[in-house]
């Protein structure tokens, strides 16, 4: 990646007239492997390699990308990139500004043990192939006469820097598991996916990321335990009873309607028209939204995780963020737009997926943080309730108050001890009534990866959502 | 290097290291893109890139790869990295030859030179689209305007050669009132068909209806889909009828061929190449030539969307649909119905209409069980009238009872294409009858 590059083209922005000016080099390489009831798939090899620059002149922004990174390109997309923020001028009456923040010189990476440029669509094909062996023959009288399981690596690099004297370099190299399974039961037959809620296992660094999350035990557990959830026929009470939802919902739960809500461009209706809005104000750091208990973070500095980075795109050192605490709004994610507008500082959490993608306000690992209860604890007091463990179907309206997560393997609680399981228990919640429900929460906690829909053009961003069980009183369940 | 050089060369080097099969597709886009909100433009985008797609395959061994960096010597190493990668996987019992068709593909025309390159007067549009919302009654506008040109060739193994190109403008307007909102959409191939004045107009007066919505109770409800609500539905039924996704279990059309599907007056075509749409093309990426396909005639299933190799495991050809793994639609279309839709609210003794949504999700995506969420203005009707905006809905159903309760269709058919509809699809309204709505009781 040439530097000078980067150089050239925040200079030459800066001398057009540009008050501020940052460019970024980012290639983004993905294998990725599909095998279809044993057999392979074509291999696919993705690599997009380009620049991005983003320029603001007199208050307005505009963002160029190419990947013909020729200097005479990258000349002729600056001189682009200032007529058009300077054209968008008549139509401007919310100025661009960013917060101060600290001029940042860094080069990091992502922990990577077995250097995954080293791994080939032979490992990545012996690995799904492997996991194919272990479930192909079903589980538990259930067949699973479809099974589309896929492998990926995807190495991320970039070298940014800004008209602040920020110069950032880094490299993240990812590992990624998903499936689909067909199950069938005595003619019964439906879709699932391992892990569910259409998410990944997934992780930082080489190719050891696949013996950290444990793959090959997590699938055969999960397909096992979704052959149970594919015979229950009873649905659910209709009575108000106690749910218990499982670290992968609490995971959902807590990137669905606490972080996103929680995003500071959403917050000042940047993504009206696209991904929304959120049902938090401007000025509603401060209140309380759920009880004594409830409690999410997003952390992009956990080590090994899916959505790992030390600084931002925007070359902000990146932090924990508390988003609730105590059942309290304690903090939005910002970028440096947002935080100028809150007169606060940046807490590192704007990202691009793509060379040819603006850095925009998102979240890393979002996560319900862990409580002191065991799950026999949690099970214990409860009279009546329900364990949702997993999930498929879910969804929320677009200011993040209106939610609903369809349980996949769940089951009936009655005097503190699981009796037997219920079908697709329907979880249709506002969000403030699920804060507050939430009373207690498992020590221990769990999470899968996912890709973050957001932006315009749309970008998908990895991620991991989290949780421990997560208790919830006094709720009424659906059925579907 | 001009595309068809770049694509011409790949083609050469990847059967010189001795792959039988080889799919080049080279794209040249230009994107512009004006994002607003708050009245206020808040980002200009330009996107220009060069992409080359290659699939090769050698001795029953396949790989697809993507470069963003062609140039000769970048092809020369991209390709002989691909032909090695290739050679290393094992054969698939899934190969098949791609097509030799001797054919020389040209553009279908239906492009617009008057999409300018820089995109700066883009910026009137907007202006226009944010004022005529404001005019309706909106507070405030948000939205963005978007525009694309592309070019692209293919040369492949099987003596097809082809360029085509095509270009579409996206106007996508959200007005808000009060906590109201609404949407407005103007999608074309061609700037002329672009409607900036009525999409804001629509997205202001949806707001404004929407202003204070009142209770209603979660039941039963005969549903109308307005246009853009009816894509997102139709874009789901157009990729369920993928063969790929019906051979891997994931869609519920799968078995169902010849059979009833739908009601009588419900017809879904895709077509490669259409006036007014602007996801055309004259091939597929295997070469294959595009066509007009019917996916449901009169209610019955009538052919999945195919590539050659779901082709032959189905026993049947190619749809000119690939996707080299998964074949898709290229402009989805419903035949129009005969009623207007005052003629539909006229039919609804209790029912709700929505004119927006977002957020689908299946529970089983073999079983089309799904919910979906109304956003924008929704509004419930009681015996043939409007009666008042509702919030806070979910529609909790299933595609395969959405579509044999379908009671009505539109004559009246928009183009949509917007954040949460990917492909184009020409979308009636529709009447479904006994739609399960369902509201936050937790």
């Amino acid at each position: 990646m040439d530097e000078d590059l980067l150089i050239f083209a925040i200079d030459l922005a800066q001398r057009l007239g540009a008050d501020y000016a940052e460019a970024r080099l980012h290639r983004t390489k993905e294998l990725g492997c599909l095998l279809r009831n044993g057999a392979s798939e074509p291999a696919v090899i993705q690599d997009a390699y380009g620049i991005g620059i983003r320029v603001i002149c007199s208050g307005s922004l505009s963002f160029s990308a190419t990947n013909d990174i020729s200097k005479k390109n990258i000349e002729s997309m600056v001189e682009n990139a200032i007529k058009r923020a300077k054209a968008s001028l008549p139509l401007l009456k919310n100025k661009v500004n960013l917060s101060e923040e600290k001029s940042i010189n860094a080069d990091w990476k992502a922990e990577e043990k077995k250097n995954i440029e080293n791994v080939g669509f032979e490992d990545l094909f012996s690995l799904i192939k492997d996991i194919d062996n272990l479930i192909k023959n079903g589980k538990k009288d259930v067949s699973f006469p479809n099974r589309l399981l896929s492998s990926s690596t995807l190495l991320e690099e970039k070298i940014y820097i800004n008209t602040n004297g920020t110069k950032i370099k880094s490299r993240v190299p990812r590992v990624s598991f998903s499936s689909y399974i067909t199950a069938s039961y005595q003619g019964k037959i439906t879709t699932i996916t391992i892990p569910s809620g259409y998410s990944q296992l997934a992780g930082s660094g080489g190719w050891e990321v696949v013996e950290r999350l444990k793959i090959f035990e997590y699938v055969e557990k999960e397909a096992e335990n979704l052959s149970l959830a594919i015979k229950s026929e009873q649905n659910p009470p209709k009575e108000i009873l106690d749910v218990i939802v499982g670290p992968q919902v609490s995971g959902i739960i807590a990137h669905e309607s606490a972080g996103h809500p929680g995003e500071a461009d959403r917050i000042l209706g940047r993504e009206a028209a696209q991904a929304g809005e959120s049902y938090l104000k401007p000025n509603d750091l401060g209140i309380k939204i759920g009880s004594e208990e409830a409690y999410v973070s997003d952390d992009p500095t956990i080590p090994h995780s899916n959505g790992f980075y030390l600084y931002d795109d925007e070359g902000v050192f990146a932090r924990k963020r508390k988003l609730i605490e105590a059942g309290v709004i304690r903090e939005f994610l910002h970028n440096r737009a947002t935080a100028y507008e809150f007169n606060t500082s940046s807490n590192g959490s704007s990202r691009a997926s793509s060379y040819d993608r603006e850095p925009i306000v998102r979240m890393a690992n979002t996560f319900v943080e862990p409580g002191d209860y065991s799950l026999d604890e949690l099970f214990e007091d409860v009279n009546l309730g329900v364990y949702i463990k997993s999930f498929m179907e879910w969804n929320i309206d677009d200011k993040r108050l209106n939610q609903r997560y369809v349980g996949l393997e769940a089951y009936l609680i009655e005097k503190g001890e699981i009796k037997g399981m219920v079908k697709n228990p329907v979880l249709e919640i506002t969000t403030p009534k699920l804060w507050n429900s939430v009373d207690a929460r498992g020590k221990d906690i769990d999470f899968v990866g996912a890709t973050c829909g957001k932006g315009d053009p749309m970008q998908g961003i990895p991620v991991w959502t989290g949780g421990p069980n997560m208790r919830l009183r006094s709720i009424r369940l659906g059925a579907r | 290097m001009e595309i068809n050089e770049l694509a011409d060369l790949t083609l050469k080097e990847a059967l010189k290291l001795g792959a039988t099969d080889v799919s080049v597709i080279c794209t040249k886009t230009n994107e512009n893109l004006i994002r607003f909100s708050n009245n206020s433009i808040t980002v200009n985008k330009n996107i220009n890139n060069l992409e080359l797609f290659l699939y090769l395959a050698k001795d029953k061994k396949r790989i697809i790869g993507t470069t963003s960096n062609p140039n000769i010597k970048g092809i020369k190493e991209f390709t002989s990295n691909l032909v090695k990668a290739c050679e290393a996987l094992s054969p698939s019992a899934e190969y098949t030859p791609l097509p030799k068709i001797k054919v020389q593909y040209s553009s279908h025309g239906i492009y617009d030179e008057k999409l300018v390159e820089d995109g700066t007067n883009l910026i009137e549009f907007v202006k226009e689209a944010i004022n005529a919302a404001l005019e309706a009654g909106a507070d405030r506008v948000s939205g963005s305007i978007m525009t694309s040109k592309e070019n692209l060739v293919i040369l492949t193994s099987g003596d097809v050669n082809g360029q085509d190109k095509k270009t579409k403008i996206l106007l996508n307007v959200r007005a808000f009132s009060k906590e109201a909102s609404g949407q407005g959409l103007s999608c074309a191939a061609r700037l002329k068909d672009l409607k900036p004045n009525e999409a804001g107009k629509e997205a202001g007066e949806y707001a404004k209806a929407s202003i204070n919505p009142k209770p209603w109770e979660e039941g039963i409800y005969d549903l109308i889909t307005l246009p853009t609500v009816t894509a997102d539905i139709i874009q789901h039924v157009g990729s369920f009828s993928s063969a790929f996704a019906v051979d891997s279990g994931l869609s519920f059309l799968a078995d169902k061929i010849g059979q009833k599907v739908s009601v009588d007056y419900f017809t879904l075509r895709d077509y490669g190449v259409i006036e007014g749409g602007f996801g055309n093309r004259r091939f597929d990426d295997e070469g294959f030539p595009t066509r007009e396909n019917i996916i449901i005639e009169k209610g019955v299933l009538k052919s999945y969307l195919h590539n050659c190799t779901t082709a032959r495991k189905f026993n049947t050809s190619s749809t000119g649909n690939a996707g080299i793994i998964d074949p898709h639609p290229w402009n989805l279309v419903v035949d129009p119905g005969s009623m207007t839709l005052e003629d539909m609210i006229k039919e609804v003794k209790k029912g709700i209409m929505v004119t927006n949504n977002w957020y689908t999700r299946f529970q089983s995506l073999r079983l089309g069980e799904y919910s979906t969420l109304p956003r924008d203005a929704t509004f419930l009707i009681e015996n043939g009238v409007i009666k008042y905006p509702v919030r806070g809905l979910r529609i909790s159903d299933s595609l395969p009872r959405q579509l044999a309760n379908i009671v009505a269709i539109s004559k009246e058919r928009k183009w949509i294409e917007w954040w949460e509809v990917s492909i184009p699809t020409l979308a009636p309204s529709m009447l479904i009858k006994d739609v399960i709505i369902t509201k936050a009781l937790g």
